[in-house]
């Protein structure tokens, strides 16, 4: 992919984020990695979480042994069938390939691949290494293409052209121009949907398809998490496409709405009132009477459902004060979620929000404290200050809270507990309940003996 | 005695191999206050970093330079000026390990000439807040895990060891090394006479001192010159000099491979000591990454061998290898020091445990304490009992060059056959292990092969549980990473105690196995007589137990031909 390809990525006009960015900001992209102070994964980190769920493929790393031996069987995208997305194929450059070339070692491994699992199709994924060198992975994905007749998509995202949300963006773009719409499914309904930015972590996706199904509605694809190559080269026939909660793929919902006439909405399956809104933006979209009412009545028996369920845990859970960090839409949820359960969230992360965000922060918060920069040590010192009985952020920040004695909730990709829809929902109140409540604190609270000495 | 086998390559399907310079940072996260930087895209830092996580269970300090497309291309010297300023104000570290990556390498970039210019632009400022910055090449498409474990080992001794003046021009070119240097060592080269003329008068002095230099001397050959007297500079850093710099008879330095656990570093620190020495453990991932809850949170290291440790190596009255990984840097830091150095390629058994006591003791003239004798005395009772359960089991073990020879000899010692070895990168130890061959493969290749052998046993990381569950094998993890279960840092492998405690762990798998799983013919089928040509069937018939937990994978016709 072209830099000014790339740099198209990011002149997104779906985005509210990047229209609140003056015409400057915008044309800078996404922040730049900052020597010695990043800790984020690269553009190929990104363009391998939103491709790899697709788990009936194969995803082959063209580069030297870092960029998959260490990564590969990582991340925690569940599927219902196939495992091929599990394994770490990868053409382990050597010294030789870089001062040779890599191209005919990248076709022999395609074909190697298909031969041995056949998969319906193969994404194969450039490196910094691989980039610099100047191998043409369009090229040699096209050549083994058409010598074994399975598709084979070229992702064109190295590490060192950014950040992840760069590699979420050039994933979409690549299924925009290569894999959606070249499919085309024989069992279109009039209440097939697309899921946009879904990885299924810890198998959330299957807490809300069957809230979905008991509407109507069919999830034609899901990008991606449980995903099927084919489901998605059929994303063009759906009739709505809903974007959870990522900015960075909103340019693939616009693209579906712009080449197939697709409606799209933002929405977030995490907290009560969000998944209500969800649901209703389903039904708004697909524009039929009688799914709305069957929606209405669906989110009232759920809702009381829940309600009953945490009330427990509101009882409990009132009063607590939480830090929140994390990034993006993903706060707002989570914000009506822990307020939901009659938390006061008393720090919030902003790094990744725009002043909009921001705006709309203190005004749904108050007087919250402002988390510019992400450091553990500052996180620690906000805990602190304003006596948080929790972190609830990503694993990133896990150790962050337990060396500091600070109870934590993951709420990122890497955990391994579902949060999703209304069963999500309860068991959100439940695990906030136990990080809390958990008699480990006092354990290690407690001073040791020795310095005890004297204090008596 | 092993025949290495190097299949014909092809892409790596299910990949075995870590990258070099995930190893090296694995060397500096065992140092004090340290922080390791991989110089390429932040994708080098964040996977190592989500990596080490998932195995420690620990905040792991690790930066980068964060190369993008232009400063590849361009030059990446002032992404890693930036960062090494930047990191100097911010995290503060006594000791910064730069680490090359693919990025940095592909371009055939003057990277130690850079780290070299900078360390020069600051070499009046203030050196006791200086920190200690050595650059090490790593790229990433050269070996693997291990291969950067050496060279960082390594290019460490040599920034913290001077070489003797006389063989310096010669000694300091090799691969590993790129810069190494701060503003303290800077002024090592002259101290470095000291200690060599200190070492030659205090051997001349004291007839013990002079055994163990003859000794480092049939060791390694070239340490010979340390009684070739260099006048004492008038350099020396500081009054004393001389004393300091003296060799210490009862320092020793234990240079640790990766196969050792922080409990195994804990046990082989405790050896030494019982005999009265005292160890410096290099790197010493037992005080770091352990798994311990220190007062504060900090952005560097929580413990290791700290810079004075280091700096007193060259006083070292003898150098352990504690791993063939780890070989490299202890025959450089012998031929600096003159030290007797004590070779070990790994420390698990009662035999290699032994041979280390037996050194130990000639090196004292002491006797073993009684806590020594009674962990041999329960080793040798433990390998009596494990050898009923191990004894004839087929083992595969997949793993870096030196945990497959320390859990490979181990089993053996007890009678179990080693069916299937497979290692991610050649090493020369490799052909020392006294079982028939090591392949040289990726784990796609380890389970075709262990299968094909029919293995009952599967040692590996925790990539390697499905293996072990489709192809109906008990499975303990070993090595790196093990995200599936915790305390893989307290777990044992070496000395006594240790090696006990991975025999027993192995004979306790089999025997839940055993539990878990009905033997193949008990009770007897009426298709299945009790001939005992039952017991010899060819490999691709073994029959396969405990298909229960294992998932079928359609797709993988890898494992189609195992009946389910």
């Amino acid at each position: 992919m072209a830099a000014t390809e790339r740099a198209a990525l990011f002149t997104e006009t779906a985005c509210d984020h990047n229209n609140a960015k003056s015409a400057k900001a915008r044309k800078a992209g996404c922040p730049k990695p900052k020597p010695g102070g990043t800790s984020g994964g690269c553009t190929f980190d990104g363009a391998m979480i939103t491709l790899v769920p697709i788990a009936d493929s194969a995803h082959i790393v063209h580069g030297p042994i870092a960029c998959a031996g260490n990564s590969w069987d990582g991340r925690g995208s569940l599927s219902s069938g196939p495992t091929l997305f599990r394994h770490g194929f990868t053409t382990d450059m050597t010294e030789s390939d870089v001062v040779l070339g890599g191209e005919q070692r990248l076709f022999d491994t395609i074909c190697e691949v298909i031969e041995r699992y056949a998969p319906p199709a193969v994404f194969v994924y450039s490196t910094c290494v691989t980039a610099m060198i100047g191998d043409d992975l369009g090229a040699v994905c096209a050549a083994a293409a058409e010598q074994t007749g399975v598709p084979v998509i070229p992702v064109d995202a190295p590490g060192f052209v950014g950040n992840k949300n760069l590699g979420n963006k050039i994933a979409g773009q690549t299924l925009l121009d290569h894999v959606i719409g070249t499919v085309e499914p024989g069992d279109v309904t009039d209440l097939d949907v697309n899921l946009i930015g879904e990885y299924n972590i810890a198998g959330e996706l299957w807490d809300v398809v069957p809230l979905l199904t008991r509407l109507g509605i069919r999830v034609r694809s899901c990008i991606s998490g449980d995903a099927r190559y084919r489901d998605i080269a059929a994303a063009h026939r759906a009739k709505a496409t809903m974007v959870v909660c990522s900015r960075a793929l909103l340019g693939l919902a616009r693209g579906l709405e712009e080449r197939y006439g697709i409606p799209w909405f933002e929405g977030s399956f995490y907290g009560v009132s969000a998944m209500g809104d969800t649901l209703r933006g389903f039904a708004r979209l697909l524009d039929d009477d009688e799914l709305s009412r069957r929606t209405e009545e669906l989110i009232a028996v759920e809702e009381a459902a829940v309600e009953a369920a945490i009330a427990p845990y509101r009882a409990r859970l009132a009063g607590r004060k939480a830090v929140l960090y994390t990034g993006g839409v993903k706060s707002w949820s989570i914000v009506s979620a822990l307020q939901d359960l009659g938390i006061e969230v008393v720090g919030s992360g902003i790094t990744k929000s725009s002043d909009g965000d921001v705006d709309k922060i203190r005004e749904l918060l108050g007087d919250t404290k402002m988390i510019s920069e992400g450091s553990p040590r500052e996180l620690l010192r906000v805990a602190e200050e304003t006596g948080a009985d929790i972190l609830v952020a990503g694993g990133r920040n896990q150790y962050t809270a337990l060396k500091g004695r600070l109870p934590f909730l993951d709420i990122n990709q890497e955990r391994h507990i579902p949060y999703a829809g209304y069963t999500g929902m309860v068991e959100f109140a439940r695990r906030l309940d136990m990080a809390i409540a958990s008699p480990v604190w006092e354990q290690v609270r407690r001073p040791a003996p020795w310095d005890l000495v004297g204090a008596h | 005695m092993a025949e290495i086998i190097t299949g014909e390559r092809r892409a790596a399907i299910d990949p075995l191999k870590f990258s070099q310079p995930l190893g090296a940072a694995l060397v500096f996260l065992g140092l004090a206050d340290s922080l390791p930087i991989m110089h390429g895209s932040q994708g080098c830092a964040s996977f190592a970093k989500a990596l080490l996580t998932r195995h420690f269970n620990e905040p792991i300090p690790l930066q980068t330079t964060a190369i993008s497309e232009v400063t590849a291309v361009m030059g990446s010297g002032e992404a890693m000026v930036a960062t090494l300023d930047a990191i100097r104000k911010k995290q503060r570290p006594a000791i910064i390990g730069l680490l090359t990556t693919g990025v940095t390498e592909v371009s055939g970039e003057d990277v130690g000439g850079q780290l070299r210019t900078y360390l020069a632009t600051w070499a009046d400022a203030d050196t006791d807040t200086a920190p200690l910055i050595i650059g090490v090449s790593t790229p990433d498409f050269l070996g693997g895990l291990s291969d950067g474990w050496s060279a960082a080992l390594e290019a460490l001794i040599r920034a913290v060891v001077p070489a003797p003046m006389t063989a310096e021009a010669g000694s300091d070119a090799p691969t590993a090394l790129i810069a190494a240097s701060a503003p303290p060592a800077a002024t090592l080269p002259a101290a470095t006479s000291a200690a060599t003329s200190s070492a030659a008068t205090s051997s001349a002095a004291t007839s013990s001192a002079a055994t163990m230099l003859a000794g480092a001397a049939r060791a390694i050959p070239a340490a010979a010159p340390a009684t070739t007297t260099v006048p004492a500079s008038p350099l020396s850093r500081r009054a004393g000099t001389t004393d300091e710099d003296a060799a210490d008879r009862e320092l020793v330095a234990v240079l640790a491979g990766p196969a050792l656990t922080a409990a195994d570093l804990d046990e082989v620190a405790g050896l030494v000591r019982a005999f009265g020495l005292d160890p410096v453990l290099v790197p010493d991932l037992s005080a770091s990454v352990d798994g311990h809850l220190a007062p504060a949170w900090q952005p560097t290291t929580t413990g290791g061998a700290g810079l004075a440790e280091l700096r007193s190596l060259r006083r070292a009255g003898a150098v352990l290898v504690a791993g063939a990984t780890a070989a490299p840097a202890g025959e450089l830091l012998a031929a600096r020091t003159g030290a007797r150095l004590l070779r070990h390629r790994h420390l698990s058994g009662l035999t290699e445990t032994d041979s280390l006591v037996a050194e130990l003791m000639a090196l004292t003239g002491r006797t073993a304490p009684e806590q020594v004798r009674r962990a041999r005395a329960r080793l040798a009772d433990g390998l009596l009992d494990a050898h009923f359960v191990l004894g004839g089991v087929r083992v595969a073990i997949a793993g870096e060059p030196e945990t497959l020879l320390a859990a490979g000899s181990l089993l053996r010692d007890v009678g179990a056959e080693i069916v299937t070895a497979v290692s991610p990168t050649p090493a020369p130890a490799l052909a020392d292990a006294p079982w028939a061959q090591v392949v040289i493969g990726d784990l796609a290749e380890f389970a075709e092969r262990a299968q094909a052998a029919g293995a009952e046993l599967v040692l590996g990381s925790s990539h390697a549980r499905g293996i072990a569950e489709r192809i109906g094998a008990a499975f303990l993890p070993i090595g790196f990473p093990i995200f599936d279960r915790l305390g893989a840092a307290l777990a044992g492998t070496a000395g006594y105690a240790g090696s006990l405690r991975l025999l027993l762990d192995a004979a306790n798998r089999v025997l839940d196995h055993g539990h878990a799983h009905a033997r193949p013919g008990h009770p007897p089928q009426p298709a299945s007589p009790g001939s005992a040509a039952a017991g010899h069937l060819a490999a691709t018939e073994i029959p396969q137990q405990g298909r229960g937990t294992a998932e079928p994978d359609e797709l993988d016709n890898l494992f189609q031909e195992s009946p389910c």
